[in-house]
């Protein structure tokens, strides 16, 4: 059965990697764009797919939190959803890029270009807060699918879920902030983060709904909640028309009246109809993704979308099904050889793990409350598991807000407290996993690693790294306050000429090179290129101002002023005379 | 016909040389005549582009642009444009002397018949439309790499190089200023560099209005020169005299009114004292330094 599906996954995959080679190689004129809408498709498949991505982690951890048993293998298979989505949803805003090869500025890590990314914008949150969501969706995963060797370990997955029940909630807000912060009508609103997640849950829902078809079981728990939060959509559809007068037919059809014929026994009790509902619903949402992004989506030309379009499409949806089926065949037939490493969903196992916890808590100690009654979080113990970690988490999130206030504004991008607050959360849920494994691992030994699973956490542990990096936005820099007035600076005799070499050789010569004739990888970044040194043109500068630049700094050159003295400064603009005067040789 | 081993090794390498020439061909002779596109076609997109043109614009009553409010600003300097569309006939010709000022390319024909022109001037309600350099700009906000900056003189300034073109500036512009470069203008011969001062932008980066930054900051460069030599006194603060963009030179009717909103002596104040100002009604609330004005003269 997966054997076929990933076959056909690969028939749709392969056309769309074609295409996708074709659109990265052409640039976005490739797929349709409009004079008035700049992204199209790719970005309405990144908004669909992490929607999915979201639903996925985020029913499974809720359901956790909330104490709602899903057996073993539905919430493995959300998990597992949730990262292959993640895949495809990391691919498109990479890929819709102007310039491709240049996708590392938007990230802030470290500052190793000397240049602030905007922290206020939206992109840089989404990098940030997507990164994490990976990564802690990742351990969230790995963990579930170790309980079964180490019941120990199942210690730690509702802690885990009270951590991810936020994180998704606050990282598919900054999605939706992405275009709620814009200037198009259509987007404007403070309803979006809602409206987003409600559509991420209900396509999650009913992705999850079309798995454990092709897995060849229900729950129809999943499904009622799809219908339910079909009416849900429909009410802030309509709600959205009321408002601003704009629907999109084709998705309310598809995903607001169509999924009601579960009403309908018939349908609702053929594996062939749940498959049809759960397919209208991922339609109609990726078509109403499709006319968010595009709201001129339709009414410019006779097909709105062409051949690129539909092969992104195809490479997205293709290539979901085959590394999702191709993880779950490889999983069962790796780690079990039986088939049933996902898990028996006859109801026995659901019962078993019962017994099976009621008798643990039994021998640690706790008293399980029955059902329906209330426990006070303070005594629960998930919030004794989390407590330290999540200290450690607010902490650190703490010390990073003193650091960014106390960091100056630069080039006129403030990096204001306001600007960060989208990357609190994030920055408290990444720092609390990270100590609440370290410490489960080699405090309280609570798991061990096979040689390969060390190798694993080792590349893990290095993905945090640069997750963490992602967050530090640069270090200090003064703004450039260089307006030009005639008051010379008195300046004293200026240093001799070898130790101004060794200062031009520290300090200057990275960017400006040995001999003044610049290091043209590094230059070539900025815009307007700077001039070659050459003795009319320092004459036309003139020598105090040249001090003042080295000083105060001007446009991309770093300001100075701590780190060399006024003397030192005037002593590098002769050796800069002498430099030009030998290059004129 | 005899023809031995040595004559036959000799005229194949022969063969092989001349076609190594004739594959070479196209490579020097690009260089020195090139398919540069004629002064004719940007001529003829103007045209299309004005028949295109928008009828209408939906403008309000705005107050005199101040100084700054961003971090770093200048108190002195805050440069913009009032259009005067008393005035202004719409005849195009800002258009056209901006194109080759600043080396705008030209578009291939199926985006000219979609309206998608590079032009960083625009024709909307039979008046010049460009960039509005905001105070307070939207695309700023939103770009990720900080390729789109304001100097501190109050220009709404680009990094061509810094930019990843994730087109956010484009999709929060409420106006749509900004064009994006969705062809390799160099490589399908649509653009010439008319202006040496100003380079020719990559495939793949957002561009728009730079309100002829080149020529202020040559006149920047000026007045500090004649300041270090002692050749001016007169005053000491640089506030961008004399300067004119390339659509003001270039408007028959002086429409275009280009100048320092900080400076009393600067003709863009002069001009617009006891006149009414406008601007978009997208752009009222962003202070534009790029207005309207009518009315009164």
């Amino acid at each position: 059965m997966f054997k076929y599906l990933m076959l056909a996954g690969l028939a749709l995959f392969l056309p769309g990697l074609y295409a996708l080679g074709y659109s990265i190689f052409e640039g976005p004129s490739a797929w349709m764009v409009d004079s008035r809408t700049f992204w199209g498709t790719p970005i309405s498949l990144f908004v669909f797919w992490i929607g999915l991505a979201h639903a996925g982690t985020l029913l499974s951890a809720i359901f956790l939190a909330l104490d709602i048993k899903l057996d073993r293998r539905t919430a493995l298979i959300a998990e597992l959803s949730t990262l292959v989505c993640l895949v495809f949803a990391g691919i498109f805003p990479l890929m819709h890029l102007g310039v491709v090869e240049n996708f590392y500025m938007v990230m802030p890590l470290l500052d190793a270009r000397g240049n602030f990314a905007n922290v206020g914008s939206p992109l840089v949150w989404d990098f940030c807060c997507i990164a994490v969501y990976a990564l802690l969706s990742l351990v969230f995963f790995m963990t579930h699918l170790k309980t079964r060797e180490i019941p120990a370990l199942d210690k730690y997955r509702k802690p885990m879920a009270w951590l991810l029940f936020p994180l998704v909630l606050w990282v598919h807000t900054v999605v939706s902030l992405d275009f709620a912060t814009a200037f198009v009508p259509e987007w404007c609103g403070a309803f979006f983060p809602v409206y987003f997640i409600a559509g991420a849950i209900f396509s999650g829902l009913a992705l999850m709904n079309l798995l454990l078809c092709s897995e060849g079981y229900r729950v129809r728990l999943l499904e009622r909640l799809q219908l339910i939060f079909s009416w849900f959509m429909c009410a802030i559809w309509v709600w959205d028309l009321m408002l601003k007068g704009s629907l999109c037919t084709s998705a309310f059809i598809f995903a607001g009246v169509l999924p009601q014929f579960r009403m309908i026994a018939v349908i609702r009790e053929n594996k062939w109809g749940r498959i049809a509902l759960s397919l209208s619903v991922l339609i109609g949402l990726f078509l109403e993704r499709l006319y968010i992004v595009s709201p001129e989506f339709g009414s410019y030309a006779a097909s709105p979308l062409n051949w690129i379009d539909w092969g992104l499409i195809a490479f997205s949806v293709g290539g979901f099904v085959l590394l999702f089926f191709g993880i779950r065949r490889y999983l069962s037939w790796k780690m079990e050889g039986a088939g049933s490493y996902f898990g028996e969903v006859d109801g026995t196992d659901l019962a078993d793990a019962e017994q099976q916890e009621l008798e643990k808590e039994g021998a640690r100690g706790i008293e399980k409350p029955k059902k329906g009654f209330y426990i006070q979080p303070w005594a629960s113990e998930e919030y004794h598991v989390l407590r330290l970690p999540l200290l450690v988490g607010f902490a650190i999130a703490l010390v990073y807000s003193i650091w960014v206030l106390s960091q100056s504004v630069f080039a006129n991008v403030e990096f204001s407290f306001a600007n960060i607050v989208p990357l609190l959360y994030p920055v408290i849920a990444l720092v609390t996993t990270v100590t609440l494994y370290l410490r489960a691992y080699f405090v309280e030994h609570a798991f061990t690693l096979h040689r390969h699973e060390k190798w694993m956490a080792a590349i893990l542990l290095v993905l945090v790294a640069a997750c963490a990096g992602t967050f530090f936005a640069g270090g200090s820099s003064q703004n450039s306050t260089n307006t030009i007035d005639s008051q010379s600076i008195g300046v004293d005799a200026p240093i001799s000429q070898s130790h101004a070499r060794l200062l031009w050789n520290a300090r200057c010569a990275t960017c400006h090179g040995v001999k003044g004739n610049f290091n043209e990888k590094f230059v070539r970044e900025f815009y307007p290129v700077p001039q070659k040194l050459d003795v009319q043109r320092l004459d036309s500068l003139g020598a105090d101002s040249l001090v003042k630049v080295i000083l105060n700094g001007r446009a991309n050159m770093n300001a100075y002023a701590g780190r060399l003295t006024p003397e030192e400064a005037h002593g590098l603009v002769n050796y800069m005379y002498s430099l030009a005067k030998e290059g004129e040789k | 016909m005899g023809m031995d081993r040595r004559e036959f090794i000799k005229s194949c390498s022969l063969v092989a040389v001349m076609g190594l020439l004739f594959g070479c061909r196209k490579i020097p002779l690009e260089e020195l005549a090139g398919d540069l596109p004629s002064l004719k076609r940007f001529e003829d997109e103007v045209k299309l582009a004005l028949s295109q043109a928008k009828k209408s614009l939906d403008l309000v009553k705005i107050p005199t642009p101040g100084a700054l409010k961003i971090p770093g600003a200048s108190t002195l300097n805050r440069f913009g444009m009032a259009i005067d569309l008393d005035a202004c006939d719409g005849c195009g010709k800002c258009i056209l002397a901006c194109n080759l000022e600043n080396n705008v390319p030209l578009v291939p024909d199926e985006d000219a018949a979609r309206g998608r022109f590079m032009h960083w001037v625009d024709m909307r309600g039979s008046a010049p439309f460009m960039c509005a350099h905001c105070g307070n700009a939207p695309c700023e906000r939103v770009c990720p790499t900080g390729a789109a900056n304001h100097t501190p003189d109050g220009l709404s300034a680009m990094m061509y190089k810094r930019c990843t073109g994730s087109r956010f500036c484009g999709a929060n512009c409420p106006v749509q200023a900004r064009k994006f470069n969705f062809n390799d203008a160099q490589k399908l011969g649509l653009a010439r560099q008319f202006n040496r001062e100003v380079p020719l932008r990559d495939k793949g980066v957002m561009e728009k209005c730079s309100l002829c930054l080149h020529r202020l900051q040559n006149d920047r460069l000026d007045f500090k020169t004649k300041l270090t030599v002692g050749a001016t006194t007169a005053d000491a603060e640089w506030r961008g005299r004399g300067v004119k963009t390339a659509c003001a030179e270039a408007c028959p009717k002086n429409a275009i009114i280009f100048g320092n909103w900080l400076d009393e002596k600067s003709p863009l104040v002069k001009l617009s004292k006891n006149r009414e100002l406008y601007a978009p009604r997208e752009l009222a609330d962003l202070d534009p330094s790029v207005v309207f004005m009518r009315g009164r003269r």
